[in-house]
């Protein structure tokens, strides 16, 4: 990052502008980029949840706005912009506005610390994943909030379902996150991929001791998203829509944008610790093998990194549409009972094994 | 019966296999049909608009019997004006459907005993004006001659 200041600085003295500018603006940049992406992100996986949920029912999906619908997102997105920002009349007023900000305001910053290429993660702390895990569960008080503000018994049991299930379903999944901790002897993110470089292509990734956690980890982070088969809290057969049933326009907007945003960076938060993550599967980077250009394959190896991370995080929203589109709803109990009964044990035993696993092999 | 302690991994199967035959599908053709540019083809029986009969010298077979309004099981739905012309015969100077009250059960089409009143396979009715689904005779008449060159009824000439 340093570097990047310097090319920076020395990039506005060409123009003749003071060096304090680029002190101010340098750590906007990020920001910006950070959010620019995931905006697009999100306005892309809208489309693609409704395309491949077609796909699965033998459908077309949208295909009206734009060549193959691309642009059918942009047009919703603008319509609810259009829409008009209601109130309740009985909703505490200033908690009512700050749910969706205590939504959506905690999913960008874990956007930053995702590490997306082996120089490239901008926010990178010696325990980001503990952080991670930490502010990832903040939208969760927005939806408590969110639920409790709009006076409404739909949203409020919908709300109160949402912090039951997430309270339950983040143990299991902060033991499997220890797991990896065991594993790579590190909580820095990057430092977790970087320890899943092995000799051989692919075999260091962790996914191969901690099948088993990788399956909790899954299953639990489907139920942090509220997504199917979890989606009790948006039941919306027996609670309209759940806790976002009070809201309209830009707010709905926020809690939208932050569930899909949440969605995609849960997925890459599994593909980092499981997968590799910007790691490439087949053990060299293409640009290096290919590119014969030194400089140019440097640079190109850091936009490879990305690109296999978001190959394994869209590999991993796939399969979360499929077990959204093959499941049905469970019942209130059968969630708990299954957090509690079986997935909490089943992450202790996982725990367990890791721990052998990298007394006996991993330490000779 | 299997043994209980097997019961989860004859879950995990099932489980399994239940995505696996929705996967399946992702390689399938989809069976939607684009509506408005392309129709699904309808029933030699489907009730759709109505249209009054007209014959080979441009007159209404209708003879204003009233035989449809007492069928009709809707209220209100077809208003019939009598009138009688030079050589004594009934005709209907006005005849209306009101296609807001219409059910589109065909007791009409069915009961008529000169076979006057038919049904059109029209059925893209919606409008945005109330009045424009009260169909007159003017109207009745069109439809038939527009059925007839769109080849959708067979012609009673
Ligand atoms: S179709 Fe049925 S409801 Fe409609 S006018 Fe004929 S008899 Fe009446
Ligand atoms: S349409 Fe048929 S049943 Fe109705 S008044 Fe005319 S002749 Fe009689």
């Amino acid at each position: 990052m340093e570097y990047l200041y310097f090319l920076y600085i020395d990039f506005l003295h060409k123009y003749n502008l003071p060096e304090f500018i680029g002190m101010a603006t340098f750590p906007l940049l990020p920001f910006c980029m950070v959010a620019a992406a995931l905006i697009l992100v999100v306005l892309f996986l809208v489309l693609m949840e409704r395309k491949v949920l077609a796909f699965f029912t033998q459908r077309k999906g949208p295909n009206r706005v734009g060549p193959w619908g691309l642009f059918q997102t942009i047009a919703d997105a603008i319509k609810l912009l259009c829409k008009e920002n209601i109130t309740p009349t009985g909703a505490e007023k200033f908690m009512f506005n700050l749910a969706p900000l205590l939504a959506f305001v905690p999913v960008m910053v874990v956007w930053g610390l995702i590490p997306f290429s082996s120089e490239f993660d901008f926010m990178s702390y010696s325990v980001s994943a503990l952080l991670f895990m930490t502010i990832a569960s903040i939208p969760t008080l927005g939806i408590l909030l969110a639920g409790y503000a709009s006076n409404n018994k739909y949203s409020l049991i919908g709300s109160f379902r949402s912090v039951a299930q997430a309270i339950s379903y983040e143990l299991p999944l902060v033991f499997v996150l220890v797991s990896i901790v065991v594993l790579a002897s590190s909580l820095n993110l990057r430092q977790i991929v970087l320890a899943q470089i092995s000799v051989y292509p692919f075999c260091g990734w962790f996914i191969f001791p901690a099948f088993l956690g990788f399956l909790i980890f899954f299953i639990c982070a489907t139920a942090e998203l509220n997504r199917c088969p979890f989606d009790l809290p948006e039941a919306e057969s027996e609670l309209v829509s759940g806790y976002n049933t009070e809201y309209s326009g830009m707010k709905f907007a926020f809690f939208f944008l932050a569930e899909y945003a949440m969605m995609f960076i849960m997925c890459a938060f599994m593909a980092t610790l499981f997968l590799g993550g910007f790691l490439s599967p087949f053990g060299f980077y293409l640009s290096e093998r290919f590119i014969h250009n030194d400089l140019l394959a440097q640079v190109l190896v850091y936009f490879e990194q990305v690109f296999w991370l978001f190959l394994k995080t869209f590999f991993l929203i796939f399969c979360m549409m499929l077990v959204r589109a093959t499941l049905p709803r469970l019942k209130s109990n059968q969630l708990m009972g299954f957090a509690w009964k079986v997935l909490l044990p089943l992450s202790f035993l996982n725990l367990f094994f890791i721990c052998c696993y990298k007394y006996f092999i991993y330490a000779k | 019966m299997m043994k209980k302690s097997l019961k989860p991994f004859r879950d995990i199967i099932a489980l399994a296999l239940g995505h696996l035959t929705v996967f399946k599908h992702v390689f399938k053709r989809p069976v939607t049909l684009e509506y408005p540019e392309k129709k699904l083809p309808l029933n030699d029986n489907f009730r759709g608009e109505h249209a009054l009969v007209v014959d080979n010298e441009g007159k209404l077979l209708c003879t204003a019997c009233g035989t449809c309004q007492r069928v009709c099981p809707s209220f209100e739905t077809i208003e019939i004006e009598k009138e009688k012309n030079e050589s004594g015969k009934f005709y209907p100077k006005n005849y209306t459907i009101d296609l807001n009250k219409c059910i589109f059960c065909g007791n009409c089409v069915q009961y008529c005993p000169f076979g006057a009143i038919i049904m059109t396979k029209e059925y893209e009715l919606a409008d945005e004006k109330k009045s424009a689904l009260k169909l007159d005779i003017n109207t009745l008449k069109k439809n038939y001659s527009d059925s007839i060159i769109k080849k959708t009824v067979k012609s009673k000439r």
